[in-house]
Protein backbone atom coordinates (compact mmCIF):
# COMPACT_ATOMS: atom_id res chain seq x y z
CA UNK A 1 0.00 0.00 0.00
CA UNK A 2 2.55 2.19 0.03
CA UNK A 3 2.78 5.81 1.36
CA UNK A 4 -1.15 5.86 0.25
CA UNK A 5 -3.41 6.17 3.20
CA UNK A 6 -5.61 3.69 2.85
CA UNK A 7 -9.83 4.53 4.14
CA UNK A 8 -10.15 3.08 7.09
CA UNK A 9 -13.93 1.81 8.20
CA UNK A 10 -14.45 5.60 10.19
CA UNK A 11 -13.04 7.68 7.14
CA UNK A 12 -10.51 9.69 10.30
CA UNK A 13 -7.76 10.43 8.63
CA UNK A 14 -6.33 10.41 12.30
CA UNK A 15 -6.53 6.97 12.02
CA UNK A 16 -5.80 5.95 8.17
CA UNK A 17 -3.26 3.05 7.98
CA UNK A 18 -0.08 4.35 6.50
CA UNK A 19 3.01 1.40 6.00
CA UNK A 20 6.36 3.40 6.11
CA UNK A 21 8.59 0.37 6.00
CA UNK A 22 11.51 0.31 3.70
CA UNK A 23 11.76 4.03 4.37
CA UNK A 24 14.12 4.24 7.10
CA UNK A 25 18.15 4.49 6.14
CA UNK A 26 19.64 1.36 7.25
CA UNK A 27 22.65 2.75 8.45
CA UNK A 28 24.24 1.04 11.53
CA UNK A 29 23.99 3.57 14.63
CA UNK A 30 26.48 3.78 17.02
CA UNK A 31 26.70 5.01 20.74
CA UNK A 32 24.35 5.32 23.20
CA UNK A 33 22.31 8.12 23.94
CA UNK A 34 21.53 9.77 26.76
CA UNK A 35 17.89 10.39 28.06
CA UNK A 36 17.14 13.71 28.91
CA UNK A 37 13.73 12.95 30.43
CA UNK A 38 14.29 14.94 34.14
CA UNK A 39 11.01 14.03 36.13
CA UNK A 40 8.79 11.21 36.72
CA UNK A 41 5.24 11.15 36.16
CA UNK A 42 4.96 12.66 32.75
CA UNK A 43 1.26 11.88 32.05
CA UNK A 44 -1.19 15.14 32.36
CA UNK A 45 -3.54 13.68 34.77
CA UNK A 46 -0.41 12.56 36.82
CA UNK A 47 1.57 15.17 37.28
CA UNK A 48 1.10 17.73 40.11
CA UNK A 49 2.21 21.40 38.84
CA UNK A 50 3.42 21.73 42.49
CA UNK A 51 6.44 19.74 41.66
CA UNK A 52 9.70 21.57 41.37
CA UNK A 53 10.72 20.68 38.20
CA UNK A 54 7.80 22.97 37.08
CA UNK A 55 8.49 25.75 38.73
CA UNK A 56 9.55 28.71 36.40
CA UNK A 57 10.29 26.07 33.55
CA UNK A 58 10.13 26.43 30.34
CA UNK A 59 7.34 23.27 29.60
CA UNK A 60 6.90 20.76 26.93
CA UNK A 61 3.71 19.52 26.46
CA UNK A 62 3.68 16.47 23.59
CA UNK A 63 0.78 14.20 22.01
CA UNK A 64 1.33 10.78 23.28
CA UNK A 65 2.35 9.72 19.79
CA UNK A 66 5.15 12.62 18.82
CA UNK A 67 7.79 10.74 20.79
CA UNK A 68 7.46 8.12 19.27
CA UNK A 69 7.66 9.70 16.08
CA UNK A 70 10.74 12.46 15.81
CA UNK A 71 13.59 10.16 16.54
CA UNK A 72 15.99 12.92 17.83
CA UNK A 73 12.80 14.17 20.29
CA UNK A 74 14.97 13.66 23.38
CA UNK A 75 17.85 15.71 21.77
CA UNK A 76 16.18 18.44 19.64
CA UNK A 77 12.79 18.83 21.71
CA UNK A 78 12.86 17.46 25.42
CA UNK A 79 16.15 18.76 26.61
CA UNK A 80 16.28 21.33 28.74
CA UNK A 81 12.70 21.12 29.02
CA UNK A 82 9.96 19.91 31.80
CA UNK A 83 7.25 17.52 30.39
CA UNK A 84 3.97 16.59 30.23
CA UNK A 85 2.21 14.07 27.72
CA UNK A 86 -1.29 13.58 26.76
CA UNK A 87 -3.89 12.52 23.81
CA UNK A 88 -6.19 14.94 22.99
CA UNK A 89 -8.41 12.24 20.73
CA UNK A 90 -8.63 9.36 23.60
CA UNK A 91 -8.11 10.70 27.04
CA UNK A 92 -11.10 11.55 29.42
CA UNK A 93 -11.90 14.67 31.76
CA UNK A 94 -10.00 16.80 29.45
CA UNK A 95 -11.57 19.83 31.79
CA UNK A 96 -9.33 18.79 33.93
CA UNK A 97 -6.22 19.44 31.52
CA UNK A 98 -7.22 22.86 31.07
CA UNK A 99 -6.97 23.45 34.92
CA UNK A 100 -3.59 21.45 34.93
CA UNK A 101 -2.11 23.23 32.46
CA UNK A 102 -3.91 26.87 33.88
CA UNK A 103 -2.40 25.91 36.96
CA UNK A 104 1.27 25.70 35.18
CA UNK A 105 0.74 28.87 34.21
CA UNK A 106 -0.53 30.77 37.24
CA UNK A 107 1.13 28.59 40.07
CA UNK A 108 3.94 27.01 39.04
CA UNK A 109 4.84 30.62 37.04
CA UNK A 110 6.34 28.47 34.27
CA UNK A 111 8.64 30.66 31.49
CA UNK A 112 7.31 28.84 28.19
CA UNK A 113 4.95 26.30 26.88
CA UNK A 114 5.76 24.37 23.58
CA UNK A 115 3.12 21.98 22.34
CA UNK A 116 3.99 19.63 20.42
CA UNK A 117 1.22 17.99 18.17
CA UNK A 118 1.04 15.19 15.17
CA UNK A 119 -0.56 16.32 11.82
CA UNK A 120 -3.60 14.70 12.12
CA UNK A 121 -6.70 16.84 12.86
CA UNK A 122 -7.61 15.77 15.96
CA UNK A 123 -4.23 16.29 17.50
CA UNK A 124 -4.93 19.69 17.37
CA UNK A 125 -7.39 19.59 20.46
CA UNK A 126 -4.21 19.75 22.59
CA UNK A 127 -3.33 22.78 21.28
CA UNK A 128 -6.85 24.17 21.49
CA UNK A 129 -6.55 22.97 25.08
CA UNK A 130 -3.60 24.71 25.82
CA UNK A 131 -4.92 28.00 24.64
CA UNK A 132 -7.75 27.44 26.52
CA UNK A 133 -5.95 27.65 29.49
CA UNK A 134 -3.69 30.36 28.81
CA UNK A 135 -6.80 32.09 28.01
CA UNK A 136 -8.10 31.96 31.60
CA UNK A 137 -4.87 32.03 33.47
CA UNK A 138 -4.26 35.33 35.07
CA UNK A 139 -0.60 35.42 33.62
CA UNK A 140 0.22 35.33 30.15
CA UNK A 141 3.02 33.37 28.88
CA UNK A 142 4.55 32.79 25.08
CA UNK A 143 2.80 29.58 23.74
CA UNK A 144 4.61 27.76 20.88
CA UNK A 145 2.86 25.02 18.88
CA UNK A 146 5.10 22.32 16.88
CA UNK A 147 3.30 20.18 14.23
CA UNK A 148 5.13 17.36 12.83
CA UNK A 149 4.58 14.64 10.16
CA UNK A 150 4.01 11.28 10.42
CA UNK A 151 7.15 10.47 9.58
CA UNK A 152 8.89 12.96 12.43
CA UNK A 153 10.20 15.71 10.37
CA UNK A 154 8.73 19.38 11.62
CA UNK A 155 5.98 20.78 9.44
CA UNK A 156 5.50 23.87 11.45
CA UNK A 157 6.82 26.01 14.51
CA UNK A 158 4.83 29.37 15.94
CA UNK A 159 3.72 31.05 18.01
CA UNK A 160 0.17 30.93 18.75
CA UNK A 161 -1.46 34.51 19.79
CA UNK A 162 -3.98 34.27 22.42
CA UNK B 1 36.86 40.56 -1.08
CA UNK B 2 37.92 39.70 2.12
CA UNK B 3 38.92 43.74 2.84
CA UNK B 4 35.80 45.07 1.82
CA UNK B 5 33.46 42.61 3.78
CA UNK B 6 35.11 44.04 6.70
CA UNK B 7 34.68 47.84 5.29
CA UNK B 8 32.36 50.25 7.00
CA UNK B 9 29.50 50.46 4.18
CA UNK B 10 29.58 53.97 3.98
CA UNK B 11 33.11 53.73 2.96
CA UNK B 12 32.46 51.52 0.36
CA UNK B 13 29.50 53.84 -0.88
CA UNK B 14 31.62 57.08 -0.92
CA UNK B 15 34.13 55.33 -3.02
CA UNK B 16 31.48 53.11 -5.04
CA UNK B 17 27.90 54.66 -5.52
CA UNK B 18 26.69 52.33 -7.13
CA UNK B 19 27.09 49.67 -5.08
CA UNK B 20 24.44 51.78 -2.65
CA UNK B 21 21.92 52.08 -5.59
CA UNK B 22 22.64 48.08 -5.67
CA UNK B 23 21.70 47.75 -1.90
CA UNK B 24 18.77 49.67 -2.35
CA UNK B 25 17.38 47.25 -5.31
CA UNK B 26 17.86 44.30 -2.78
CA UNK B 27 15.67 46.79 -0.37
CA UNK B 28 18.41 47.36 1.86
CA UNK B 29 18.80 50.60 2.75
CA UNK B 30 21.91 51.70 3.50
CA UNK B 31 22.48 55.20 1.73
CA UNK B 32 20.26 57.30 4.09
CA UNK B 33 21.66 55.51 7.21
CA UNK B 34 22.69 58.47 9.57
CA UNK B 35 26.33 56.33 10.89
CA UNK B 36 26.99 53.79 8.32
CA UNK B 37 29.41 51.84 10.13
CA UNK B 38 28.19 48.70 9.73
CA UNK B 39 30.53 46.73 7.88
CA UNK B 40 29.16 45.15 4.86
CA UNK B 41 29.47 41.40 6.18
CA UNK B 42 27.27 42.30 8.50
CA UNK B 43 24.62 43.46 6.70
CA UNK B 44 24.67 40.98 4.31
CA UNK B 45 23.98 38.57 6.90
CA UNK B 46 21.61 40.42 9.04
CA UNK B 47 19.33 41.00 6.13
CA UNK B 48 18.79 37.05 6.06
CA UNK B 49 17.92 37.54 1.88
CA UNK B 50 17.22 34.00 0.36
CA UNK B 51 20.29 32.36 -0.99
CA UNK B 52 19.60 33.03 -4.93
CA UNK B 53 19.43 36.73 -3.96
CA UNK B 54 22.42 37.09 -1.47
CA UNK B 55 24.39 35.29 -4.63
CA UNK B 56 23.52 37.49 -6.95
CA UNK B 57 23.74 40.88 -4.63
CA UNK B 58 27.58 39.69 -3.64
CA UNK B 59 28.13 38.90 -7.45
CA UNK B 60 26.76 42.72 -8.62
CA UNK B 61 28.97 44.00 -5.88
CA UNK B 62 31.83 42.14 -6.57
CA UNK B 63 31.08 43.38 -10.11
CA UNK B 64 31.39 46.94 -9.30
CA UNK B 65 34.42 47.07 -6.57
CA UNK B 66 36.46 44.34 -8.85
CA UNK B 67 35.75 45.58 -12.81
CA UNK B 68 38.62 44.01 -13.86
CA UNK B 69 38.26 40.95 -12.36
CA UNK B 70 36.53 37.85 -13.99
CA UNK B 71 33.44 36.92 -11.42
CA UNK B 72 31.95 34.25 -11.56
CA UNK B 73 28.00 34.77 -12.25
CA UNK B 74 26.12 32.51 -10.00
CA UNK B 75 23.36 30.47 -11.12
CA UNK B 76 20.43 31.56 -10.08
CA UNK B 77 16.82 30.28 -10.66
CA UNK B 78 14.10 31.89 -12.86
CA UNK B 79 14.06 35.31 -10.61
CA UNK B 80 10.63 35.66 -12.45
CA UNK B 81 9.41 32.96 -10.06
CA UNK B 82 10.46 35.00 -6.91
CA UNK B 83 9.75 33.78 -3.64
CA UNK B 84 6.30 34.94 -2.46
CA UNK B 85 7.62 37.78 -0.07
CA UNK B 86 8.37 35.79 3.36
CA UNK B 87 5.35 36.83 6.00
CA UNK B 88 7.20 38.26 9.18
CA UNK B 89 6.23 36.16 12.05
CA UNK B 90 7.81 37.30 15.77
CA UNK B 91 7.56 36.09 18.67
CA UNK B 92 5.21 37.14 21.16
CA UNK B 93 7.86 39.47 23.12
CA UNK B 94 8.65 41.35 20.23
CA UNK B 95 5.57 41.34 18.13
CA UNK B 96 4.22 43.62 21.76
CA UNK B 97 7.09 46.00 20.48
CA UNK B 98 6.21 45.80 16.75
CA UNK B 99 2.59 46.73 17.89
CA UNK B 100 3.93 49.82 20.22
CA UNK B 101 5.49 51.13 16.79
CA UNK B 102 1.97 51.04 15.42
CA UNK B 103 0.67 53.71 17.79
CA UNK B 104 3.61 55.63 17.18
CA UNK B 105 3.39 55.54 12.92
CA UNK B 106 0.10 56.82 13.69
CA UNK B 107 1.43 59.93 15.44
CA UNK B 108 3.95 60.08 12.74
CA UNK B 109 1.48 60.11 10.09
CA UNK B 110 -0.87 62.72 11.93
CA UNK B 111 1.73 65.21 12.90
CA UNK B 112 2.59 66.53 9.31
CA UNK B 113 -1.37 67.71 9.36
CA UNK B 114 -1.04 69.17 12.86
CA UNK B 115 2.26 71.29 11.46
CA UNK B 116 0.58 72.32 8.75
CA UNK B 117 -2.52 73.87 10.03
CA UNK B 118 -0.55 74.73 13.44
CA UNK B 119 -1.40 78.74 14.83
CA UNK B 120 0.84 79.56 17.76
CA UNK B 121 -1.46 81.99 19.14
CA UNK B 122 -3.96 79.46 20.12
CA UNK B 123 -3.80 77.63 23.13
CA UNK B 124 -6.06 74.56 21.66
CA UNK B 125 -3.09 74.11 18.52
CA UNK B 126 -0.38 74.83 21.80
CA UNK B 127 -1.89 72.05 23.86
CA UNK B 128 -1.92 69.36 21.01
CA UNK B 129 1.86 69.97 20.42
CA UNK B 130 2.50 69.78 24.21
CA UNK B 131 0.40 66.55 23.90
CA UNK B 132 1.93 65.19 21.55
CA UNK B 133 5.62 65.94 23.06
CA UNK B 134 4.09 64.10 26.26
CA UNK B 135 3.02 61.18 23.76
CA UNK B 136 6.84 60.84 22.17
CA UNK B 137 8.32 61.43 25.92
CA UNK B 138 6.36 58.30 28.07
CA UNK B 139 5.05 55.82 25.03
CA UNK B 140 7.77 56.41 22.56
CA UNK B 141 10.21 57.10 24.69
CA UNK B 142 9.87 55.98 28.44
CA UNK B 143 7.65 52.94 27.85
CA UNK B 144 9.11 52.07 24.29
CA UNK B 145 12.47 52.96 23.69
CA UNK B 146 13.38 51.87 27.43
CA UNK B 147 12.17 48.25 26.87
CA UNK B 148 14.49 48.15 23.91
CA UNK B 149 17.33 50.07 25.69
CA UNK B 150 17.76 48.47 28.67
CA UNK B 151 16.16 44.70 28.35
CA UNK B 152 15.89 43.65 24.18
CA UNK B 153 19.07 44.87 23.44
CA UNK B 154 20.90 42.90 26.77
CA UNK B 155 20.33 40.00 24.00
CA UNK B 156 22.89 41.77 21.51
CA UNK B 157 26.05 42.78 21.59
CA UNK B 158 25.78 46.56 21.91
CA UNK B 159 28.91 47.00 20.68
CA UNK B 160 27.23 46.10 16.80
CA UNK B 161 26.87 49.21 14.64
CA UNK B 162 23.10 48.40 13.91
CA UNK B 163 23.12 48.94 18.21
CA UNK B 164 24.75 51.56 18.09
CA UNK B 165 23.22 53.36 15.20
CA UNK B 166 19.68 52.55 16.66
CA UNK B 167 20.96 54.30 20.17
CA UNK B 168 21.99 56.80 18.24
CA UNK B 169 18.45 57.50 16.91
CA UNK B 170 17.16 57.08 20.03
CA UNK B 171 19.41 60.00 21.49
CA UNK B 172 19.02 62.46 18.38
CA UNK B 173 14.92 61.52 18.59
CA UNK B 174 15.58 63.18 23.04
CA UNK B 175 17.57 65.98 21.02
CA UNK B 176 14.52 67.21 18.66
CA UNK B 177 12.14 66.78 21.43
CA UNK B 178 14.20 69.18 23.64
CA UNK B 179 14.05 71.63 21.13
CA UNK B 180 10.57 71.70 20.50
CA UNK B 181 10.13 72.61 24.06
CA UNK B 182 12.85 75.19 23.93
CA UNK B 183 11.26 76.88 21.10
CA UNK B 184 7.59 76.59 22.62
CA UNK B 185 9.16 78.70 25.49
CA UNK B 186 10.30 81.29 22.49
CA UNK B 187 7.49 81.23 20.65
CA UNK B 188 9.72 80.15 17.81
CA UNK B 189 7.37 78.17 15.27
CA UNK B 190 10.20 77.66 12.58
CA UNK B 191 12.22 75.42 15.08
CA UNK B 192 8.99 74.03 16.11
CA UNK B 193 8.56 72.42 12.90
CA UNK B 194 11.50 71.56 11.75
CA UNK B 195 12.11 69.40 14.86
CA UNK B 196 8.88 67.64 14.61
CA UNK B 197 9.31 67.24 11.02
CA UNK B 198 13.23 66.16 11.94
CA UNK B 199 11.44 63.74 14.20
CA UNK B 200 8.72 61.98 12.30
CA UNK B 201 11.48 61.35 9.45
CA UNK B 202 14.00 59.65 11.63
CA UNK B 203 11.70 57.44 13.78
CA UNK B 204 9.62 56.39 10.68
CA UNK B 205 12.82 55.23 9.20
CA UNK B 206 13.64 53.53 12.41
CA UNK B 207 11.01 51.65 12.89
CA UNK B 208 11.15 50.84 9.95
CA UNK B 209 14.62 48.93 10.50
CA UNK B 210 13.13 47.52 13.50
CA UNK B 211 9.98 45.80 12.34
CA UNK B 212 11.96 44.56 9.46
CA UNK B 213 15.36 44.06 10.33
CA UNK B 214 16.72 44.28 13.29
CA UNK B 215 13.91 42.93 15.03
CA UNK B 216 13.54 39.14 13.04
CA UNK B 217 17.05 39.49 13.43
CA UNK B 218 17.02 39.15 17.12
CA UNK B 219 14.07 36.90 16.90
CA UNK B 220 16.46 34.12 14.54
CA UNK B 221 18.83 34.03 17.64
CA UNK B 222 16.59 33.91 20.56
CA UNK B 223 15.73 30.43 22.40
CA UNK B 224 13.03 29.52 23.62
CA UNK B 225 13.93 30.09 27.15
CA UNK B 226 14.88 33.55 26.42
CA UNK B 227 11.94 34.46 24.48
CA UNK B 228 10.06 33.69 28.16
CA UNK B 229 12.23 35.52 29.69
CA UNK B 230 12.06 38.68 27.68
CA UNK B 231 8.56 38.44 27.77
CA UNK B 232 8.84 38.22 31.86
CA UNK B 233 11.00 41.05 31.63
CA UNK B 234 8.22 43.20 29.67
CA UNK B 235 5.80 42.61 32.04
CA UNK B 236 8.06 43.28 35.02
CA UNK B 237 9.03 46.59 33.58
CA UNK B 238 5.16 47.81 32.93
CA UNK B 239 4.32 46.63 36.29
CA UNK B 240 6.52 49.52 37.76
CA UNK B 241 5.20 51.60 34.98
CA UNK B 242 2.23 54.69 35.56
CA UNK B 243 -0.15 52.60 33.54
CA UNK B 244 -2.29 55.56 33.94
CA UNK B 245 -0.08 57.80 31.83
CA UNK B 246 0.17 55.33 29.01
CA UNK B 247 -3.45 54.90 28.55
CA UNK B 248 -4.02 58.76 28.43
CA UNK B 249 -1.34 58.30 25.73
CA UNK B 250 -3.50 55.69 23.77
CA UNK B 251 -6.83 57.67 24.30
CA UNK B 252 -4.71 61.04 22.84
CA UNK B 253 -3.80 59.35 19.44
CA UNK B 254 -7.41 58.07 19.30
CA UNK B 255 -8.77 61.51 19.71
CA UNK B 256 -5.71 62.96 17.48
CA UNK B 257 -7.32 62.33 14.22
CA UNK B 258 -10.65 64.00 15.13
CA UNK B 259 -8.42 67.47 16.27
CA UNK B 260 -6.68 67.59 13.33
CA UNK B 261 -9.97 68.27 11.32
CA UNK B 262 -10.96 71.07 13.57
CA UNK B 263 -7.70 72.47 12.92
CA UNK B 264 -8.29 72.76 9.04
CA UNK B 265 -11.83 73.74 9.66
CA UNK B 266 -11.06 76.87 10.90
CA UNK B 267 -8.93 78.09 8.08
FE1 LIG C 1 14.27 51.88 18.72
FE1 LIG D 1 11.23 50.70 18.42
Amino acid sequence: MSKEMSKDMCGCPGAAMQDFRGEQETKEETGKRQSQLRQWPLQLHLISPLAPYYQKADVLLSADCVAFTVGDFHKDFLKGKSLAIACPKLDEGQDIYVEKIKSLIDDAKINTLTVMIMQVPCCGGLVALAKEALKAAKRKIPVKAIVVSLQGDVLSEEWVGD
Amino acid sequence: MKKYLNTPIKEIITNFPQVGNILEAYNIGCVPCTLGSCLLKDIVSIHNLPKDQESELMYRIEKVLYPDRDVKKPIIGNLLQKEAPRELKYSPPIKRLVDEHVLIKQLLTLMPKVIANIDMESDFDRQIILDSLDFIRFYADKFHHAKEEDILFEYTDKNLDIIKTMLADHETARAHVRAVFAALKTQDKKSIIENLNAYCALLAEHIKKEDEILYPWIDRGLTTKQVGELFARFNEAEEKMNMEVIEKCKRFIAELAQKVTKLKGRE
